[in-house]
């Protein structure tokens, strides 16, 4: 018989795997149930999104973000057309920044929404997976009304958004929002009082706010360590200054922490809806745009906060109808990187609990 | 009718008994394609989803149709394993689960039946030799993860039979007899759930785990990371380990039938029927926890029962005891 | 122990609501009007203008003209090649005549790779069993029998004029 070895092994997550949200692989070395080393690999899903956008005009890069965080289309679309936007110094008529901020906030809360199923579904409940997607459901076929399609909407053009909303769409909206502040108490209730639940998160994977600054980190992953910063307050973008909504901050750090900012952005997010539809007003939704959409040379940054942090869309510009280079910060690939502090020392059990968390979409992080 | 222990054994009566225990396996087989089937049935309507509903009217071949894709599958052994031991932990493991059906009085009539005077203890017992074959089936796969995987369902069944036990203990006390006839009889007043309530709880929950269902399914989670003991399993001998939860699941549920819920005494329906109901209800209870809960972890698993559902069970016990004396 | 309760609650409450599966492929969704499937094309109404092919961010369109008698460009070929359309509504957006346009089709399995390389013939063909063929008969039928309607009149005013 062979002695007893008592090495390090090294085991493979990934990249296909059923809790990785996506291809992702991750490289842990473990000492017993101990991690010791844990090494993210990521690429599985590059399509040289960056680099593809160097040959294409503006209007054609837009149905490329739709692909990127492809749970939140809406925001990608936004980020890029308002550097657009920001960078011409264009007017965008009044209909269709509330349009924007509409499509926007309900993009942000189905994205939740799949965050809260999946989250529990690696944790091994069935039940809020489907439930989370019925509701998820109702806003995709909203969607599906507005401009065509369920997932990648390529809805927003530079000056404005392509549709006008159909008749009937903003109260099919509002009846929405009523509908789903009601839902939050059935998953409340089913989720976060869930004693199984509350015990496999609480006090796991705790993000310092000094780590959390020093990883760039942004979005909900940096508000529940406690730092206050939501870009839709701070830098105040479009016409989010004239709405009024609490940013939901919280104090520990942990999983059950980012869990709860993720139920509570889903209230905030209806109340701004609310909002927006009593302000819309009618009027055009293009605005004033030349026929061809030259950036003037120069470079220009401007960061949004999407469902998973700050998405920002870097032109750099010669002055043709085709940019010299796009860079895209994003959210997903910037949050990953503090999963190897977070996870070494973790037992091998929690590993799940805290990848969920942390909460990344692998179109965001390979781009 | 069947009095065979006070006649010496004839051909006729042992081929009575073969066809009985024929009999009961079928009957067994046919609970557990349905349970499988139910269960997805169920939990989907729970999920707003209709369960399977293409294979034959309303889904019903859909098990069928599964058992048949295992079986046609390749047996996959695997090189460097104990052949022996590999093919001899499936049926180690299924094999008791069937001798527990023995003892469980399915109705009024005793047929299929045997009046041990032991009954529970049979039960206990040979329901613990399961685990020897899961072990085996993790120590035999020559895989470091189906033998991590393994241990750890090893001692999650083995914490829990000592609640199991104790809960248990309870019942036999009101009875004042291991026999399962005996204790069905001494229900027919109240049924043993209404002064065993604490038993009852710590029953089913150290049932789950004892089955290896949700929530403390750790050692067959698709989404952990070390897979079970039946990672290295494939067709019929992966489907023998499965068979071998449900028929637990089966023998369970008739287990809290018969020393809880009172067996298959009723008025008006015939006591087959009212034990089909009763074992139904608490098996639709295990098939909506696994719809709501989530999972336990290890350790945690570990650390509830030996701090919690022990001493929960103790305090049970004393109350009983303290009780019956007064 | 209650957030157990109240969850195994929350899970029993929906057994007895109405189940969403579709019964697909017997049942089919209903798309909205705005839905971005599978395009038609309708070959009388393309000037050969190229915005479309210019505009598309994969490039998966190609098409040849010619100029006929009249010096009007008629188009010759159009095909579209599905592998790498990402339906984007971008060629339907640019089109100065509507003469593509998108359908509520999105079955586009085959069985080979040509089979996705779809040509005039079988986006006119989309167009006349999926797409808006109907829709444009009867709107032309429409006009006919308004055309007729004030026609008529107009011969009744001249036959009043004329007795007058």
């Amino acid at each position: 018989m062979a002695e007893l070895r008592s090495e390090e092994m090294v085991l493979n997550v990934g990249p296909q795997h059923p809790s990785t949200h996506g291809v992702f692989r991750l490289v842990v070395t473990l000492d017993g149930e101990q991690i010791v080393d844990a090494d993210p690999v990521v690429g599985y899903l590059h399509r040289g999104t960056e680099k593809l956008a160097e040959d294409l005009q503006y209007t054609q890069i837009i149905p490329y973000t739709d692909r990127l965080d492809y749970l939140s289309s809406m925001l990608n679309n936004y980020a890029l057309v308002h550097t657009i936007e920001y960078a011409m110094d264009l007017e965008v008529p009044a209909r269709a920044e509330y349009l924007r901020v509409i499509v926007m906030e309900l993009n942000r809360v189905a994205s939740h929404l799949v965050f809260t199923g999946t989250y529990l579904l690696d944790l091994g409940a069935m039940s809020p997976f489907l439930y989370a997607f019925m509701e998820r459901e109702t806003i995709v076929e909203l969607f599906n009304e507005i401009c065509g399609a369920r997932l990648t909407y390529n809805y927003m053009r530079v000056g404005g958004v392509k549709w006008d909303a159909p008749n009937g769409w903003l109260q099919k909206v509002r009846d929405f929002v009523l509908h789903m502040r009601e839902k939050m108490r059935m998953y409340h209730n089913l989720i976060s009082g869930n004693e199984i639940f509350l015990n496999r998160v609480k006090g796991i994977g705790v993000i310092t706010q000094e780590d959390a600054i020093n990883f760039a980190m942004s979005g909900i992953n940096l508000r529940s360590t406690g730092i206050n910063w939501d870009l839709r307050k701070n830098v105040p973008y479009g016409i989010y200054d004239q709405f009024d909504f609490n940013v939901i901050v919280a104090e520990h750090g942990d999983c059950l922490d980012r869990y709860w900012i993720h139920m509570k952005e889903i209230e905030e997010s209806l109340k701004i809806v609310e909002q927006a539809l009593d302000k819309i007003s009618e009027g055009p939704v293009l605005g004033k745009v030349p026929k061809m959409i030259r950036v003037p040379a120069g470079e220009y940054y401007r960061g949004i906060e999407g469902s998973r942090g700050e998405l920002g869309v870097y032109i750099v510009s010669d002055g043709k109808d085709k940019p010299y280079r796009l860079k895209l910060r994003r959210p997903s690939f910037v949050n990953l990187q503090i999963l190897k502090k977070l996870l070494i020392g973790q037992n091998m059990a929690n590993m799940i609990a805290i990848l969920g968390a942390v909460d990344i979409v692998l179109g965001e992080v390979d781009g | 009718m069947f009095h065979w222990e006070s006649t010496p054994l004839t051909g006729i009566s042992f081929l009575g008994m073969v066809i009985g225990a024929v009999v009961v396996l079928g009957i067994a087989l046919a609970v557990v394609t349905y349970a499988i089937y139910f269960e997805r049935k169920f939990i989907g309507w729970m999920q707003l989803r209709i369960g399977p509903n293409r294979v034959g009217p309303l889904g019903l071949f859909q098990s069928f149709a599964d058992i048949l894709k295992l079986l046609i599958k390749e047996d996959v052994i695997p090189d460097k394993a104990d052949r022996i031991m590999f093919l001899l932990a499936p049926v180690i493991a299924f094999v008791p689960s069937f001798m527990v059906l023995a003892v469980i009085p399915f109705s009024s009539t005793h047929v299929f039946t045997a009046g041990l005077n032991v009954g529970v203890l049979y039960y206990l017992a040979i329901s613990a030799i399961t685990i020897l074959g899961v072990v085996l089936g993790g120590w035999a796969s020559n895989n470091k993860y189906s033998l991590i995987g393994g241990m750890r369902s090893a001692a999650q069944m083995i914490s829990y039979e000592i609640p199991l036990g104790l809960s248990i203990v309870g019942v036999v006390l009101l009875s004042g007899s291991l026999n399962m006839n005996v204790i069905v009889a001494h229900q027919a007043k109240m049924w043993f759930i209404i002064p065993q309530i604490i038993g009852f709880v710590v029953f089913i929950i150290a049932g789950l785990a004892e089955l290896n269902r949700t929530p403390f399914d750790l050692p067959e989670a698709e989404s952990e990371l070390v897979a079970g003991y039946h990672t290295e399993y494939s067709g019929f001998r992966f489907a023998f380990f499965m068979l071998t939860e449900y028929v637990y699941a089966f023998a369970l549920a008739a287990l809290a039938t018969t020393l809880f819920l009172g067996g298959w005494s009723g008025p008006f329906l015939p006591s087959w029927l009212w034990f089909v109901i009763k074992t139904a209800a608490v098996i639709f209870f295990l098939f909506w926890v696994r719809a709501t809960m989530p999972r336990m972890r290890g350790d945690q698993l570990m650390s509830f029962a030996w701090k919690v559902l022990i001493p929960v069970a103790l305090f049970n016990l004393l109350l009983t005891g303290g009780l019956y004396l007064l | 122990m209650f957030g157990i309760l109240k969850g195994l609650g929350v899970t029993i409450s929906q057994l007895p609501k109405k189940k969403i599966t579709l019964q697909y492929p017997e049942e089919r969704p209903k798309w909205p009007e705005r839905f971005r499937g599978v395009h038609e094309y309708i070959p009388d109404l393309c000037i050969v203008c190229y915005q479309c092919a210019r505009i598309c961010p994969t490039d998966c369109i190609s098409l040849t003209g010619y100029r006929d008698e009249n010096k009007k460009m008629r188009i010759e070929t159009y095909d579209i090649n599905f592998e790498i359309c990402i339906l984007c509504d971008l060629c339907c957006e640019v089109c100065p005549t509507e003469a593509i346009r998108m359908t509520d089709q999105f079955e586009l399995a085959s069985y080979t790779r040509d089979g996705i390389y779809k040509d005039m013939a079988w986006l006119y063909e989309n167009h006349k069993e999926h797409g808006s063929f109907k829709q444009m008969q009867a709107a032309k039928e429409q006009a006919a029998l308004a055309a007729d309607a004030v026609a008529s009149s107009m011969h009744a005013d001249a036959d009043k004029g004329a007795s007058d």
